[in-house]
């Protein structure tokens, strides 16, 4: 999947116009990341011409520091805006990347952001799919968003 | 007299990081009225006259769209200029069928404190 530099390339835009932080890409995961822990995952589908998903994965303490850069607030605990603000966040980057993976007027269709968190939880979401996951390191600390897009028969 | 805008948009945390782009953007309200859709708005603008509305397009009970039906049947608020704020990539049709229901301007997430600039700025 070449959608490397279209991530890194929209992330950054969306994190420093957005989020007023800076942040530094790293290099594609070699292996696939579907078990979290103490972290959220903010996600949004594909459907359509490609059907698949896009999603934010973050240690909750870096959601809360990303949330307060996001809000100009204080954000203590996970609560409604933390899900809120990464699920924000998820919709901007799966609309900025749109126009990509349809780059030829294809219909795609975004789905609301869904948001998970917990101690401990594993996703597995798109069967038989090309993926790409990225790192991002923030002064919070690192998170990963991840694209996957189902293989066309 | 100071200015006062209306953040319509069902998400609470939106509705801050909307606020919060329009003091990036050098715009200060001495007022911010907000309302979780369109109805909620209705019900604020028949009794406060904001300046400008700020309007989500995606929202349960009333939506966006019918908002903008409903503002442009009432003469006491059909001029105040309504900007949508939609995410890039959103439904283009959506936006389209804003502006011909008299939206006076869109701006798509993300956006910089300049474009919030370039959009509203004209409208106060």
């Amino acid at each position: 999947m070449d959608f490397k530099e279209k991530i890194v390339e929209v992330t950054t835009e969306i994190f420093e116009t957005m989020v007023m932080v800076d942040l530094t890409p790293g290099e594609p995961l070699a292996e696939h990341v579907s078990r979290f822990e103490c972290s959220m995952s903010a996600i949004v589908g594909f459907a359509g011409f490609k059907q698949g998903n896009l999603a934010i994965h973050t240690p909750e303490r870096v959601a809360r520091g990303l949330t307060r850069d996001f809000l100009g607030m204080e954000v203590n605990e996970i609560n409604e805006d933390v899900q809120d603000a990464m699920g924000e966040l998820a919709n901007m980057l799966a609309g900025s990347l749109k126009p990509f993976i349809a780059s030829n007027g294809e219909r795609v269709e975004l789905s609301l952001p869904s948001v998970v968190h917990g101690k401990e939880y594993t996703l597995t979401v798109v069967n038989d799919a090309d993926w790409v996951m990225i790192p991002f390191q923030v002064s919070h600390g690192d998170f990963l968003v991840g694209l996957e897009l189902k293989k066309q028969s | 007299m100071g200015k006062t805008v209306l953040i319509i948009d069902d998400s609470n945390t939106m509705r801050k990081i909307v606020n919060r782009s329009l003091r990036q953007a050098g715009l200060e309200f001495d007022s911010v009225l907000e309302a979780g859709d369109g109805q909620a708005a209705l019900d604020i603008l028949a009794a406060e006259k904001p300046d400008i509305i700020l309007s989500d397009i995606n929202m349960p009970n009333m939506d966006g769209l019918e908002f903008l039906k409903n503002k442009a049947a009432d003469p006491s608020i059909k001029d105040i200029p309504v900007v949508m704020v939609t995410t890039e990539g959103g439904s283009e049709d959506m936006v389209e069928q804003s502006r011909q229901l008299g939206a006076s301007g869109c701006v798509k997430k993300p956006f910089t404190p300049d474009q919030v600039n370039d959009v509203l700025g004209p409208l106060l």
